[in-house]
């Protein structure tokens, strides 16, 4: 008898261990995946699923209004209470915390731009709401829209789109691989109080890169400083898979800690995607170090717990960042665009090395 | 200046936040070098604030619409606006791709124009020196240009230099195999030349005898 039950509590015990091991990331975004459609009535669904291999709805984002490029897909104004709750559920299997605050907080700021409050600290200063021509709504947190290209599966390809203004999070699931590029973050205002917080959604984008190169030594600093202005991201919407000449200075050139410093930028961007993806991606990244080129353009402080009004560029050979304020109607510590892209890999497409 | 701050100060008040480009013209360049030729990507984005400058410049005859033939007006005088040289000698671009947004797009801001461009590059040395200008619009525009990495590995990007608007941008880059002229023999190091000589000498000396012992035969 006592040993009938040694047995059974062997195999229960086995059973939980197969079944927790069974439970990895991508079976979590899977499982969360398949419930959001399960939410969704058929026309929902037509709607929110394309073609894996669809170019254009790949490439059918932005860091503009979607009163000015349009998105396809379902919007959040378009979701019941219970399927807005799987969509988040998604989300939130797909991101990391970190990753979901920063969603969540670009969104918001969006909202605020919607209410007319664009300027510092959400104060009045904006003129949000309707589109130019009277048109639809031109901000908000309703006007952000999820797409899903293939079938949602742990063994073949598929992503996971979701974005809007300031946003485009194009995800591709392979296996086991998490692939956040090319994605677009970006705030306006990017500095803003809500119910007596301050929030700075890329806040740590722009500290991060300051705090670089303020380590930097006096030679450092004159190779990372470009002599000229840059105005706005280089390689923003529509210019996948290009590589432009790196510049700056090069992380061989670096010491130990301003490398670290550097990594840490990134993870910015890598880390926004759930933590085993962005593990992988980090080391990918930390491997091609020295050949990671930093440059800055623009001026080299910043107003206490402010952004920066500088642009900064991190480059390495799977690697472009972009972050780019920009002078839209005044401060431009208050908008900024920012790009994350591996130019070599692009929606996911290079096959998984074997 | 003054035109560009009094844009500045109408974008600033009468679009306080808005999500696209305001008071600026933006010219974003991207050159691809080739052994034999350049290419080259300019995306232009005009700001709601300075469109109707643009607008103006743009519909020729005022009638409101941009047709075809003012897009590709525009787009000569676009490429008359820039100075292309290689070496020091003058390029002539020639239009390969023209894509012209919907005038409410423009409207707004965030309308792009599209222009691809190519131009055959003369054969030169090992180390090229590419210099290209943008003086379109000065007044109102912003300019970015930046050099792609070539595929070609004999192809290899040295310095890029550029003034603080990018309104003039210098490529050096170096060219594995080049010619430093047309002349056949300028292809070989100089070391290797004076063997060529010799032995293209000798080669026309046996076709000179060969042919003096078939008219004897």
């Amino acid at each position: 008898m006592m040993k009938a039950r040694l047995v059974a509590a062997t195999v229960l015990i086995g059973l939980a261990v197969t079944g927790a091991s069974a439970q990895t990331p991508t079976t979590r975004i899977v499982s969360a995946a398949t419930s959001f459609l399960s939410k969704l009535d058929d026309n929902q669904r037509q709607r929110v699923q394309f073609a894996f291999n669809d170019e254009e709805q790949r490439k059918r984002w932005s860091n503009l209004p979607v009163s000015m490029v349009p998105r396809a897909g379902l919007s959040m104004k378009d979701l019941t209470p219970p399927q807005h709750a799987a969509l988040m559920a998604l989300l939130t299997a797909t991101l990391s915390p970190r990753g979901v605050e920063k969603v969540q907080q670009i969104m918001e700021g969006d909202e605020l731009l919607n209410a007319g409050q664009g300027g510092r600290g959400g104060g009045p200063g904006g003129r949000g709401g309707r589109g130019p021509g009277g048109g639809g709504l031109m901000f908000g947190k309703d006007l952000y829209f999820v797409s899903i290209l293939g079938t949602p599966s742990v063994k073949d390809p598929w992503m996971l789109q979701f974005g809007g203004h300031h946003l485009a999070l194009n995800i591709t699931i392979d296996g086991e691989r998490g692939i956040l590029t090319p994605t677009l973050t970006g705030a306006q205002p990017s500095l803003y109080t809500l119910n007596g917080k301050t929030y700075r959604p890329l806040g740590a984008e722009s500290d991060k890169g300051l705090a670089l190169l303020n380590a930097l030594d006096e030679n450092q600093r004159k190779q990372a400083i470009l002599g000229f202005r840059l105005a706005d991201l280089v390689l923003g919407p529509g210019q996948d898979g290009k590589t432009i000449q790196p510049e700056g200075l090069k992380a061989s050139a670096m010491n130990e800690k301003q490398r670290a410093m550097l990594l840490d930028i990134v993870s910015e961007w890598a880390g926004i995607l759930h933590e085993s993806a962005a593990a992988t991606r980090m080391a990918q990244i930390k491997g091609e170090i020295n050949d990671t080129w930093f440059a800055w353009s623009g001026p080299v402080t910043a107003a206490p717990s402010g952004n920066i009004a500088s642009y900064y560029r991190i480059q390495g050979p799977h690697l472009v960042i972009e972050y780019a304020p920009q002078t839209m109607g005044g401060d431009a510590s208050l908008h900024v665009h920012t790009m994350y892209r591996d130019p070599t890999n692009d929606y996911g497409r290079k096959p998984a090395a074997k | 200046m003054t035109l560009r701050l009094a844009i500045a100060l109408l974008a600033v008040t009468a679009f306080p936040a808005c999500g696209h480009r305001l008071d600026e013209y933006l010219q974003n360049t991207l050159l691809s070098v080739e052994k034999t030729e350049l290419r080259a990507q300019m995306v232009l984005t005009p700001g709601v604030a300075v469109f109707p400058l643009l607008m103006a410049v743009i519909d020729s005859n005022g009638d409101g619409v941009i047709s075809e033939a003012e897009q590709r007006a525009y787009t000569a005088r676009v490429l008359h606006d820039l100075s292309l040289s290689i070496d020091g000698v003058r390029l002539s671009p020639a239009v390969t791709s023209l894509v012209f947004p919907a005038l409410a797009e423009m409207k707004e801001g965030s309308g792009e124009i599209k222009i691809e461009f190519r131009a055959a590059l003369p054969e030169g040395g090992g180390d090229r020196n590419l210099v290209f200008e943008n003086h379109h619009q000065d007044s109102i525009s912003a300019w970015q240009v930046n050099c792609l990495i070539s595929r070609d590995p004999d192809l290899q990007i040295r310095s890029q230099l550029r003034n603080y608007t990018q309104s003039v941008y210098q490529l050096r880059y170096t060219q594995a195999g080049a010619r430093a002229g047309n002349l056949f023999f300028a292809s070989f190091p100089a070391s290797q030349a004076l063997p060529g000589v010799v032995a293209l000498f000798l080669i026309a000396r046996l076709f000179f005898l060969i042919r003096q012992r078939l008219a004897r035969n």
